[in-house]
């Protein structure tokens, strides 16, 4: 009986190695899922895909670091694309289908897949005067009722901290503390007791997330603060390491095809394509806060943890 | 499994140390086929390690074990099998019952290990069941036995492989006093019947005189005496020996000019050894009350216990603190002097250095 | 075995003792070796041994660690403190009286198991914070305890009790009555004489099962993480959690935190060795008696009034709280009728058999772990409580080991290990691979229980099984594993319910594509999909739970008259 199940497990095993792109993604597990599977049908090339947190997709690759195993690697936090680069990861590949991706969503080695934004993920039910922007959160009415992400876990947050870091709104964040928010781990972990009333709003909510979950009939909305946001570009990489060049490639071109990118705004990302149209504010109505001039991360994340224990 | 080999077990140099602490040494002795040897000790002699190294449980340091003519442990030749390749049946102390397997399941083990056909061992363990006296025991648990009944299905566990030697390890000492003698009775005839070849380790000298052929004291990690019983209750080779199977009052006695009396007393002995001081055993069984023997001493009762069998008088010698036991057919006042006759002959002497 | 020596006999099964060593090589010491390396040499990952040991002394001089270390020790002191106070008195009740409907308090203290902590957790503040369940029913909240460090002492004692439970229960109906029986001939009251005798005797397993759910506790990352990051209260496996899981990642700082937490657990594990040691606790002998329980007489209805207060704290209401979130189209609509409905599980069984694949995937790997785990422990606990030598203490710290290593850090120095380029063959991406990993993980909870089964075995049973002609091998499977027994098929179901739903491992090391129950509700979650996965999850506890019971209920038809105290866990 045992060598029974051993030979069903190996023969699991046996199927998933045969597959040719390798793909490491960071949610939204759907999306991954639909973007494989349509890259399957228009090109026959099998994918396998590992989905997880950024965080978890980094541990892999860490680990796996003396044998890789991924071809392309999709991250939620463009910093990783940058250190990938730093340290000679990346395989240079301009995609033909990248022509209309913004300068500023693409580098050697990397391209956006999509783009997420920041924004107050608001509980309508919760009683509370709808926000409109950030500094509303730090008032009464709202003592008590916030929660954010951590910006040492979601790196969203971080680059909104940033954002306020490096254009001297602190103030905001002092004022919020002051008002009892409490910082709750990740993205979820701090959506989650604002759509059961525990809590009022996120303060730098994930827009995607809150109008994914608001389309799937919960009483939420993504507000975009009036003094401005900040984006989450999604870093596409092909790793140098990679056995499968072309087909990762092909893979690349597929996501920036207008069939991938209509994948991408289904789930209320930003695409990267500026010639692709979706059903939410894009980036070019975005009013975006600057993060130049913001000092190194340590020293942002010292200033948070200053603020907020 | 029964062997044609004359001895069923043999020990020549038998020793065993913990690191400095030596445990037994310099044991030798054979016991015949088809008889019962008894290894009689106080708790501690090394009587139990004396078994566990014939069972394989423990391995000698040095010497050899025979069992029906088969080497099974020579640590300097490099033999040494283990428990279950020397076919041994065994009793243990506790009964090591296993709680988990019914009676028939605990008796049918060992014939189970000898992978006999299912038919002759359910006909074999019927068979031993009975001897037993539990054959409609068979389906029970251990645990639903009594103590007697749990020790009887030891017993027949130990017995149902024919093994050419049986180890019975204190096998009665945890039944109370008549359901003891009433077994005692009954493994004798159990052995007689199935002409056994045993090793039974005791401290009850009772039990092994009445089941051994020969007997081995076991004294401080050496055999002090090797002995039939008879040989051993008339001829104790040390007073140790004597003492310990309680034969009767060790008198120390001097001689001076010839003359043997009892130390620091003129109450004389009779003829001796040529020593100076020796110990003396005045057996019991050689002591009556009255003056019809041939030599006489006066004791006065210190105590007196009513038995079954007549009265068990406590006395000491007059004039000494030496204590003598008697079992008089009539009763006796504390404080009383009574005349004891003996026969010079029943002394034993064990001369003393100095 | 060597000539001239004083060996016991049962020391023959070498056999055994080098199963043992190489099963415990392969599963526990191969990939803890590799968290050392990358704690020393913080390159290894990529085949580079530079810059040693700076990592880990910086890490070491973190001020940090101080605070993390204080506060694990903290909580595994209080969550033992809380489940001994739950767990004792409950299985003493349960061991030595007639405790009405004691089969359905058995599998009530069972299910426990079979919840995630990250569920529980989530379904406890789901259900305490403010417009709560709770509130939602009652209009009281008690968030204010939730959110506190006695509340997460609280809840984790919730979820491990039962492992204390189990063990205790299944100790004092072998010490059973009749010792402290002789107390009370002496002139001890019956407190007394349970306080002074049956106590005292069961210390064995009272070692036992709370260095259990301390070695759990500070292992454990589910409910620190989603209660304790919200207050401040950081513990060393939410510091190590955070720098595998948040970019950048610090593997040879996990590493370096990872050893601190053995260091405590090893530590833990000498402090219950050396009580141990100084008595003798066997009290099997050969001498099999009937257990007899007695009558509650008068306090029929408080105990069972107890059974059944600890009983829904720890069941009831984690499970209820599950299954509101998998009834409830959304979250934010709360329990009114509108809002409920079975789509959820329609949509389980319904989504492209997906969840279904995660559940058959997990139930053969759980069934698979249980097994190799079960033997592997037993073995190895056999010749840790047997065997003599220098390989006893290595074996059984070794066998250890794993408690205090987090699932994550397993994960990774499974990776590490498996992942060499210069391996022939390799478990990596196959899912073996998480076998392996739960296999480690879990190794410490069959060892447990078997230890404690076998250090109250008299040496001559097996004794007379040797002299009867078995050997080594035959007499530990003829005799000493039908003895100990029910305690490895406790194990084994643990094992197997918290194998079926692994998360933290599985999430780093599952093969690329391969779905394990709690990836799948993690992915859910992380979806923004509660339901879904609290569906799944709910799903996943009936299953894991029915599965164990119905074994049981064969294995007691098949030995109707049954080895000593069989009883459902």
């Amino acid at each position: 009986m045992k060598t029974g199940f051993l030979a069903a497990l190996l023969a699991l095993a046996a199927g998933a190695a045969q597959a040719d792109v390798t793909i490491y993604s960071a949610g939204p597990g759907g999306l991954i899922k639909d973007l494989s599977a349509g890259f399957t049908a228009k090109t026959g090339i099998q994918t396998n895909v590992f989905q997880a947190t950024t965080g978890k997709v980094m541990a892999r690759l860490e680990a796996e670091a003396a044998n890789p195993v991924a071809d392309v690697v999709i991250s939620a936090a463009w910093g990783t694309a940058t250190q990938f680069a730093e340290e000679g990861l990346l395989l240079d590949y301009d995609s033909p289908n990248a022509a209309t991706v913004p300068d500023y969503l693409k580098m050697p080695g990397a391209v956006a897949q999509g783009v997420a934004g920041l924004v107050i993920a608001w509980n309508p039910a919760s009683g509370t005067p709808r926000p409109s922007d950030w500094a509303d959160l730090a008032k009464p009415e709202y003592k008590d009722l916030v929660t954010l992400p951590d910006p040492a876990a979601s790196g969203g947050t971080f680059t909104l901290v940033e954002a306020f870091v490096a254009n001297g709104m602190t103030d905001v964040l002092e004022g919020l503390a002051a008002n009892g928010a409490i910082v709750a781990g990740a993205n979820k972990a701090a959506l989650n007791p604002v759509l059961q009333g525990a809590k009022a709003a996120v303060f730098a909510g994930v827009d995607y997330i809150t109008m994914g979950a608001a389309a799937k009939g919960e009483t939420v909305e993504a507000i975009f603060p009036t003094s401005g946001t900040v984006v989450a570009p999604r870093p596409m990489m092909i790793l140098k390491s990679t056995e499968n060049a072309d087909d990762a490639k092909a893979f690349v071109d597929y996501v920036l095809s207008e069939e991938g990118q209509a994948m991408v705004a289904k789930v209320f990302l930003m695409p990267s394509r500026t010639d692709i149209t979706a059903d939410r504010p894009l980036i070019g109505d975005l009013k975006l806060l600057p993060t130049e001039g913001a000092p190194a991360r340590e020293a942002v994340l010292a200033t948070f943890s200053g603020l907020f224990n | 499994m029964i062997s044609a080999h004359p001895l069923a077990l043999s020990l020549r140099g038998l020793r065993m140390a913990y690191g400095d602490q030596v445990v037994l040494d310099g044991i030798d002795l054979d016991l015949p086929k088809g008889q019962v040897l008894a290894l009689l000790g106080a708790s501690g002699s090394g009587k139990t390690t004396l078994l566990r190294l014939v069972a394989g449980l423990l391995m000698p340091t040095a010497g050899t074990v025979e069992i029906a003519g088969q080497t099974v442990a020579a640590p300097e030749r490099g033999v040494v099998l283990p428990p279950e390749k020397r076919g041994l049946g065994m009793v243990f102390q506790d009964y090591a019952l296993w709680p988990h397997l019914s009676v028939a399941r605990n008796v049918a083990f060992p014939l189970e290990m000898q992978r006999l056909p299912a038919a002759e061992r359910a006909a074999r363990v019927t068979q031993a069941l009975a001897r037993v006296g539990l054959g409609d025991l068979a389906d029970r648990r251990p645990s639903e036995l009594s103590g007697g009944q749990q020790q009887r299905v030891a017993i027949a566990r130990a017995i149902v492989g024919a093994p050419p030697l049986v180890l019975f390890d204190e096998p009665l000492s945890n039944l109370d006093r008549e359901l003891r003698e009433g077994m005692v009775e009954d493994l004798a005839a159990l052995v007689a019947n199935l002409e056994l070849s045993a090793v039974y380790v005791t401290h009850d000298h009772a039990e092994a005189l009445a089941l051994a052929d020969r007997i081995a004291v076991i004294h401080r990690g050496g055999i002090a005496q090797l002995a039939s019983p008879a040989e051993l209750i008339d001829r104790p080779a040390s007073a140790a020996v004597a003492e310990f199977l309680r034969l009767g009052t060790l008198l120390p006695a001097r001689c001076s000019d010839g003359e043997w009396v009892i130390k620091g007393t003129d109450i004389a002995l009779g003829p001796g050894p040529d020593a100076a001081a020796a110990q003396v055993l005045l057996p019991e069984r050689s002591l009556a009350p009255g003056t019809h023997g041939p030599a006489q001493l006066r004791a006065e009762v210190r105590s007196m216990q009513v038995r079954n069998t007549g009265f068990a008088l406590s006395l000491t010698i007059a004039g000494t603190d030496l204590p003598v036991r008697l079992l008089s057919a009539h009763p006796a006042r504390p404080g009383e002097m009574l005349a004891l006759s003996y026969s010079p002959d029943a002394l034993r002497w064990f001369p003393q250095a100095g | 075995m060597a000539a001239g020596t004083a060996a016991a006999g049962s020391q023959g099964s070498r056999t055994f003792l080098w199963v043992s060593v190489l099963g415990l090589l392969l599963v526990v010491a191969l990939p803890a070796l590799f968290i050392v390396l990358v704690a020393i040499f913080p390159r290894i990952g990529s085949g580079s041994l530079a810059a040693p040991f700076v990592h880990l002394i910086d890490t070491l001089a973190d001020p940090d660690l101080a605070r993390l270390g204080g506060n694990t020790l903290l909580m595994g002191a209080g969550t033992v403190s809380v489940a001994a106070l739950l767990a004792v008195p409950l299985a003493a009740l349960r061991a030595l009286f007639r405790v009405p409907g004691a089969l359905l308090w058995d599998v009530l203290m069972l299910v426990p198991f079979m919840i995630p902590p990250y569920i529980a957790a989530l379904s406890w503040i789901m259900t305490l914070q403010p417009r709560g369940y709770m509130e939602q029913l009652t209009g009281v909240n008690l968030g204010w305890l939730l959110f506190s460090v006695p509340g997460i002492m609280i809840l984790m004692a919730l979820n491990t009790f039962p492992v204390v439970y189990f063990i205790l229960s299944r100790t004092f109906e072998t010490v059973g009555a009749r010792y402290s029986d002789v107390g009370r001939v002496f002139g001890a009251g019956p407190w007394r004489a349970f306080a002074r005798i049956t106590l005292p005797l069961a210390t064995p397993g009272i070692a036992a099962s709370l260095l259990l759910v301390f070695a759990m506790t500070i292992e454990e990352y589910g409910t620190p993480a989603a209660l304790g990051r919200r207050i401040g209260f950081e513990v060393l496996v939410t510091g190590i959690e955070n720098r595998v899981s948040e970019w950048p990642i610090d593997l040879p700082g996990a590493a370096t935190l990872s050893l601190v937490l053995v260091t405590m657990a090893l530590a833990a594990f000498v402090l219950q060795r050396w009580l141990l040691s100084r008595r003798d606790f066997r009290i099997i002998g050969g001498k099999p008696q009937m257990i007899v329980k007695r009558p509650l007489g008068g306090w029929t209805v408080p105990v069972v009034l107890l059974f059944a207060l600890v009983s829904s704290l720890a069941t009831l209401i984690p499970v209820l709280a599950i299954l509101a979130s998998a009834l409830c189209r959304t979250i934010s609509g709360g329990l009114r009728p509108a809002n409920m409905g079975l789509d959820n599980f329609a949509a389980l069984l319904d989504a492209g058999g997906s969840g279904l694949t995660a559940l058959g995937h997990s139930l053969a790997l759980g069934g698979g772990t249980a097994v190799v785990a079960g033997l592997l422990g037993a073995i190895t606990a056999y010749a840790v409580v047997k065997g003599r030598g220098r390989m006893r203490g290595f074996l059984d710290g070794l066998s250890l080991t794993p408690n205090a290593m987090p699932g994550v850090v397993v994960a990774v120095g499974i990776i590490l290990a498996w992942n060499q380029p210069w391996l022939p063959l390799s478990p990596y991406n196959t899912p073996l691979i998480l076998l392996l990993a739960y296999t480690c993980i879990l190794l410490p909870q069959p060892v447990r229980y078997a230890n404690a089964a076998l250090s109250q075995l008299g040496d001559n049973l097996e004794a007379a099984a040797q002299v009867s002609g078995a050997g080594a091998n035959r007499a530990f499977l003829r005799i000493v594993l039908p003895l100990i027994a029910p305690s490895i098929l406790t194990s084994m179901i643990l094992v197997f319910a918290v194998a079926s739903r692994e998360l933290v491992a599985s999430l780093l090391v599952a093969p690329i594509g391969f779905e394990t129950i709690a990836v799948y509700i993690w992915r859910q979650f992380d979806q923004g999909s509660v339901g879904m996965g609290m569906t799944m999850a709910f799903c996943a506890i009936v299953i894991t739970t029915l599965i164990p019971l119905a074994l049981i209920a064969v294995l007691r038809r098949l030995s109707r008259q049954g080895a000593p105290g069989l009883h459902p866990a």
